[in-house]
């Protein structure tokens, strides 16, 4: 009887807070909602402003420090982890308080921008008109990710467009001749897999490698209709390419279902003799994550799809810097001009980044500071790949959904599971539609 | 004669509610009221106020990309959660855990817990500690220990995971594999302090139960299963529902497992982690909310059919 009681009371009290509540928030219909804050006020702090980097750019912010000390900065050190969901939590919960933004931000996935410049958060300030002159320093196509709508709404940190690698040493020594097209790049996977067992030509177990492999045969998994609208059709002619090609590897043993970041990839790293890759794997995993020794590693143009007479390419990451949309005066000008120094300063881009600047000017330098490291075997062919690729990458949106997490907990497991190619990847794109659907889109196929 | 007293009043300590059903006078009530008072204000601080709270969001309905308005939506947000693809999904995934964890875990406490109490002096002592060991390293220190035992080129026990073929950490850690890596790794982490918490209620038995029944003819085994385990039933009940409610919280585990496979165990595997989609990817306030309000009824729920048929608030000794 006791306990019956315990629990009509605790009933009561629980109704009763709600009441309690009720009546305090009545009126306020959005506060818990997460309603807009598109109309909200800007404020000013008089000048103080606070980043948030992720480890990596934390560099960025000190060497921001040095070069402005006029500028008082709170540098805040995020979680870093790709498709890592402790940043959205932060905004989400900013959002519904209407306060407690950062000023600017490197976001940690390229797929924030879509929640940043989304009518329900509206973080990412519009800087086509603040910034004129840093956003014409940009090829394009290397901003393309940050034009929504016609507008631009954050800046590239580096350029990751996917060139193609290969490792110059090994096909001197077997005789191999380079592919010029992803089908002869296929076929060669699958002669050498054959002649050197144990050698491979690709990952397939990371976030990127839906960017490596879909993203460049051009298929559509995230085409951005509208804000509301998605277009995913995995049944696209080229998706159906990409998913022949990866089949007729991974069958003959060319693919490894790990993924480029997995703790434990580089014994499987070193056998890697060809692929295409980012230009910042050339550092950040050839030369520093899986200590492959100078002169062998190389990069040569995108590659081209049989019958196109352009080379298509994937992008994998390459960092964004956003401003906020609820500051104004001092603070948003000393916002700004953090933006453009870690954009496009060579105290920063060229001196400590490890990934090709986005920026033009400075591009150049970088490139040089390459050259005098000497770790590529053809240097001379590596620039000039690196400077050609951005043109080459095929349209991709980044969306609410998370598309690279979608492949990770699909595709691998799939493989890992004994299932073919061709399931992975249907099942990848069951899963995305889901996605899809569930953050709010409309799908169209 | 001293000696009786002191083991008569340990011997009603146990199910302390039993005073209380004594008619409460006017003065014992207040009484009552002032000890309650520091209680009630945590519980509504940290319960009944967030719990209203969220009964309330889960009643908004909320902006969506295409009509950003909100406002009063009724049971909409409920419906949304349950008709979400992943809602039946993340359910099976955390029954298939509880099915296999929680008698497990049971069985282990309690067996473990008779054991060490039937092995009085040094020896029991020293298994008692050696038990809680495991128990000492909670929350990410056992985990950090596991991604270690896990991984097939660094752990002690690689020899299992390459003996049955799998050579790396995400072959390993996969959805499939999620029930057992988490059923021991809870295990592990657990048992060592329930173990402690069980042989406490063995310990607060009188001898004389024991000696009236070692006179009657009871072996170690008649004491430990008709003697010892009806009178700590209340604690296996607790042990139960304690247990059953951090299974059901499950969040950073598989969370963090995520992570550490490289993303390949999947994103909402845990209803808990499908409420804080709801939250944070879809940015749906409501639907986590009322997926919280959920998962709170099924849990309220069980551990109601768990206190009754325990007797965890002494019910079932005041019947007899």
């Amino acid at each position: 009887m006791k306990t019956k009681r315990y629990i009509t009371a605790t009933s009561a009290l629980v109704a009763g807070a709600a009441l309690v509540l009720s009546g305090c928030s009545g009126g306020g219909g959005g506060e818990g909602g997460g309603g807009s804050t598109g109309g909200g006020e800007q404020t000013d702090s008089g000048g103080k402003i606070t980043v948030w980097v992720d480890p990596p750019r934390v560099p960025a912010a000190e060497a921001f420090q040095e070069a402005h000390p006029e500028i008082e900065i709170d540098v805040v050190q995020i979680d870093g982890t790709v498709g890592g969901k402790t940043v959205k939590q932060a905004f989400a919960n900013f959002d519904s308080a209407g306060s407690g933004w950062p000023d600017a931000i490197f976001f940690p996935s390229n797929d924030d921008i879509a929640w940043a410049t989304n009518s329900t958060s509206n973080y990412a300030a519009d800087l086509t008109d603040l910034l004129p002159e840093v956003i014409e320093g940009y090829d394009p196509a290397v901003l393309s990710f940050c034009d929504i709508d016609g507008r631009i709404r954050c800046l590239r940190n580096d350029a990751a467009p996917d060139v193609f690698w290969y490792n110059k040493a090994f096909f001197d020594e077997n005789g191999y001749q380079l592919p010029t097209t992803w089908e002869e790049y296929g076929e060669l996977a699958v002669q050498i897999a054959q002649e050197h067992p144990g050698k491979i030509s690709g990952f397939l177990g990371d976030a990127y490698a839906v960017n490596r492999y879909l993203q460049g045969s051009g298929c559509p998994t995230n085409e951005r209709v509208s804000e509301s609208e998605a277009r995913i059709d995995l049944s696209d002619p080229a998706c159906v390419r990409a998913t022949e090609l990866l089949t007729q590897m991974y069958d003959a043993g060319a693919l490894s279902t790990q993924g480029i970041f997995d703790g434990d990839a580089a014994g499987t790293g070193v056998n890697l003799v060809m692929s295409p890759g980012a230009v910042w794997w050339g550092n950040y995993l050839f030369r520093d994550t899986w200590k492959i020794p100078a002169g062998q590693m190389t990069a040569v143009a995108p590659l081209a799809w049989e019958g196109e007479s352009e080379p298509t390419t994937g992008n994998e990451g390459g960092g964004l810097w956003g401003v906020s949309s609820h500051i104004k005066g001092k603070q948003l000008e000393n916002a700004l001009t953090f933006a453009t120094f870690v954009a496009t300063d060579p105290a920063w881009q060229v001196e400590l980044s490890t990934g090709l600047p986005g920026y033009g000017p400075v591009q150049d330098a970088w490139l040089d500071n390459m050259a005098a490291e000497a770790y590529f075997a053809d240097i001379p062919t590596t620039q000039e790949a690196f400077k050609a690729a951005a043109s080459a990458v095929s349209p991709y949106s980044y969306m609410l959904y998370d598309t690279g997490s979608v492949w990770t907990e699909t595709v691998s497991p799939a493989l890992i599971g004994g299932s073919s190619v061709e399931e992975a990847i249907t099942a990848f794109g069951e899963e995305l539609v889901n996605q899809a659907k569930s953050v709010g889109y409309t799908v169209t196929e | 004669m001293t000696t009786t007293l002191v083991k008569e009043e340990k011997r009603t300590a146990p199910p302390p509610r039993a005073a209380r059903r004594r008619a409460p006078h006017r003065v014992e009530a207040r009484g009552a009221l002032i000890l309650l008072s520091p209680y009630i204000l945590l519980f509504l601080v940290a319960a009944a106020i967030p719990i209203g709270y969220a009964f309330w969001i889960s009643l908004q309905k909320a902006p969506t990309l295409v009509n950003p308005q909100s406002g009063f939506g009724g049971l909409d947000s409920f419906v949304t959660v349950i008709s979400d693809y992943r809602f039946v999904d993340t359910f099976i995934n955390i029954f298939t855990v509880m099915i296999v964890w929680l008698p497990l875990m049971i069985i282990g406490i309690v067996g473990l817990a008779l054991l060490v109490h039937a092995s009085p002096g040094r020896f029991g002592g020293a298994m008692r500690f050696i038990y809680y060991v495991p128990g000492a390293l909670a929350g990410i220190a056992n985990f950090v220990l596991w991604v270690y035992l896990l991984n097939p080129s660094q752990s002690p026990i690689a020899f299992l995971w390459q003996g049955a073929g799998l050579d790396n950490l995400k072959e390993v850690v996969t959805t499939e594999n999620l029930p057992s890596i988490l059923t021991a790794m809870l295990f592990f982490q657990g048992v060592g302090t329930w173990i402690v918490i069980v042989n406490g209620g063995l310990n607060g038995i009188s001898d004389e139960i024991f000696e009236a029944a070692a006179l009657d003819g009871a072996n170690a085994w008649h004491m430990a299963w008709r003697v010892k385990l009806p009178l700590i039933r209340p604690w296996i009940g607790y042990a139960a529902l304690m247990n059953l409610a951090y299974g059901f919280q499950l969040f950073l585990e598989p969370y963090l497992l995520r992570q550490i496979s490289a993303g390949s165990v999947d994103a909402e595997w845990a209803p808990t982690q499908l409420g804080y989609a709801f939250a944070f990817t879809n940015r749906n306030f409501p639907a986590a909310a009322a997926m919280s309000i959920i998962l709170l009824v099924i849990t309220l729920a069980i551990g109601i059919v768990i206190v009754f048929r325990s007797g965890l608030f002494g019910e079932k000794e005041e019947r007899r």
